[in-house]
């Protein structure tokens, strides 16, 4: 293929040049908006960087005190109530994913490891954790507004993690069990004849070697949490409130008109996102294909 | 063999006496066992019973003590146009952009195949969209498909006119900004897996292509395509039962308007149980869905299956 032609080489170089452009630009669109004043926020036509830059929109995001200020200086311009600091749904978003990815990747080790090498429940058990991934949330959502009303779990952190930790265990079993697989079961089988238990074998053998597949499964599975939407939004009524659910609020608070504002959180929700896809950036399609597809 | 036996006497050797109650390996999986039986199996029961029902909060009656209409809510989802139109429109979404995903996605990941300089930078750069919470990448196509928007203006400058469509208002095209969202969001990860097939390949048959003199176009479909069959079914399968829950790009683009122009199925559960509060109904349109989806999945988990065998 080195054989290629001129006019060839440069096409495909322009390609991946589009390529690039494509998937930075509406990222790119979102930072440039969340650093706009207010008056070029809507501007026609639109202004593509701005000459002003500001942090006023983070402000507001964060301090109550700036966004009281900004809708008393838009007053009649704007109906935007303040809705109060956004740090709140860092703070819920950051407990609510932590404990869910802590529960999910332990109850997930120790079920794919009686998977692994139990051979528990034959082999076609683990496909029935598969389809609790199958399922469309939205299908199970109205009865769980139902059971969770009665439970008195409704907009509690702990009605959010055990909904989170329920439909983040299929990657988190079957991840870890396609590294738990790696691992060749003799080397366990060595520390038993020199009469270790099972289980610690596991433990002090197995465990070790896949630390880092347990760790790439966990913030795997801390991405899928922070960036859920849909139980946040239906589960939840006020008193907890992750990060999507603030986001949706400024995009709907007064239609759709605070563009620097719902940019600057927008901005600061994902940032923590793509820090840690990349670090786990080997191990993502591993985990998205639930391991069928390994590196 | 002699390895797996050793290992199997290793293990029973080891093996602690058979205590009263749960055997071992029961009590490990047992946790997450539990955990998915109360948050799937609990509320599937209930689907049961509210699907039967014409439960709606607002009445003030609980749900265990709804009346049951029995068949009635499934004989008004055959008739409801609305339901209809989302789930046919949600199949349609999934087509368009499932099928456009991967074809992008085959031919940006032949773009990445041979070495050149700065290759991997590039891949970690063309995936950035994947990385993004949905819910900001469906905030960003907002603003982009705004009537002052960014895509508005390059319209604008290409005809060398004044261009202020509202794309999300429109019945006609607001579909068209949640099917880019979601394509510009997940092409990256059908492009990694795409990547990953093609770079797993065999080079030797390949190779032997190239010198028995087969044209480029001729190797990629007689050599390579076939060998990535069972890669390309498991992309599409995992795209397919994804794109079908689609939610969070229409939920922020559109809330499934204008009128019920861009409704999904799960836009339209949505509405109907939260703004409507019809939850009898809805949970009878839920039952419907996810029998329609798990023999679908049970029908198409058998590449899946087999790879994994």
């Amino acid at each position: 293929m080195s054989s290629d032609k001129p006019w060839l080489v440069v096409l495909k170089r322009s390609a991946v040049i589009l390529s690039m452009v494509i998937a930075f630009f509406p990222i790119f669109w979102l930072v440039s908006t969340s650093l706009k004043p207010f008056d070029e926020w809507a501007n026609w036509p639109p202004i593509w960087i701005t000459d002003r830059p500001t942090l006023q929109n983070y402000r507001i995001v964060f301090f109550p005190e700036a966004a009281r200020e900004f809708a008393a200086a838009q007053e009649g311009s704007l109906d935007y109530k303040v809705s109060g600091s956004a740090w709140k749904s860092f703070q819920d978003s950051a407990i609510i994913s932590t404990l869910a990815t802590f529960f999910s990747v332990v109850f997930g080790t120790l079920a794919a490891y009686s998977v692994v090498r139990f051979r528990t429940g034959g082999e076609n058990y683990p496909f029935q954790f598969l389809t609790v991934r199958m399922f469309p949330p939205i299908a199970v959502v109205v009865p769980m507004v139902a059971m969770f009303s009665v439970l008195k779990l409704s907009d509690t952190y702990f009605g959010l993690i055990l909904a989170y930790t329920a439909f983040t265990l299929p990657f988190s079993i079957w991840m870890i069990r396609s590294f738990i697989e790696d691992v060749p079961a003799e080397l366990e089988g060595a520390a038993m004849i020199h009469g270790m238990g099972q289980f610690k074998a596991f433990l002090t053998v197995t465990l070790p070697l896949i630390r880092g597949g347990v760790l790439s499964t966990a913030l795997f599975i801390f991405i899928l949490n922070w960036s859920e939407f849909l139980f946040a939004l239906v589960l939840t009524s006020g008193d907890v409130v992750t990060i999507t659910i603030q986001v949706a609020n400024y995009v709907s608070a007064s239609s759709g008109k605070l563009y620097g504002v719902q940019a600057a959180m927008g901005s600061v929700s994902t940032l923590p996102v793509i820090l840690f896809g990349y670090i786990i950036q080997r191990h993502l399609v591993r985990g998205l294909t639930f391991g069928a597809i390994k590196r | 063999m002699a390895q797996e036996s050793l290992d199997a006497t290793a293990m029973k050797q080891a093996a602690p006496p058979r205590r009263r109650g749960l055997p071992f390996n029961v009590a490990l999986v047992l946790p997450a066992q539990l955990t998915v039986l109360a948050v799937v199996l609990c509320p599937t029961l209930i689907v049961l019973w509210l699907s039967i029902t014409d439960w709606q909060p607002t009445s003030g009656v609980t749900w265990y003590q709804a009346e049951p209409v029995w068949h009635w809510n499934f004989y008004d989802l055959y008739f409801d146009d609305r339901f209809i139109g989302a789930l046919l429109r949600t199949i349609l979404v999934v087509c368009v952009c499932v099928a456009l995903e991967l074809a992008i996605a085959i031919g940006l990941a032949l773009l990445f195949l041979e070495e050149w300089p700065w290759r991997k930078l590039a891949v970690s750069a063309v995936i950035l969209p994947m990385m993004i919470v949905p819910v900001d990448a469906a905030n960003a196509f907002f603003m982009l498909f705004n009537e002052r928007g960014p895509i508005n203006h390059i319209i604008s400058l290409v005809i060398g006119e004044a261009f202020e469509f509202s794309w999300l208002a429109d019945p006609d095209w607001a579909l068209l900004p949640i099917m880019l969202a979601e394509i510009w969001q997940w092409t990256p990860l059908m492009f990694l897996l795409v990547l990953t097939g093609l770079m797993n390949l065999p080079e030797n048959q390949i190779r032997a292509a190239i010198v028995l003199g087969a044209s480029p176009a001729r190797i990629f479909f007689r050599v390579m395509l076939p060998l990535m069959a069972p890669v390309i079914a498991i992309a599409l399968l995992v795209r397919s039962i994804e794109t079908f829950k689609i939610f969070d790009p229409v939920y922020i683009l559109t809330r499934g308007g204008p009128g019920a122009a861009t409704e999904t199925i799960s836009m339209f559960m949505y509405n109907g149980a939260f703004v409507y509060f019809r939850m009898g109904y809805i949970a009878a349109a839920g039952l419907l869905v996810l029998i329609v989806v798990i023999s679908i999945c049970l029908a198409l988990s058998k590449p899946l299956k087999r790879h994994h065998g």
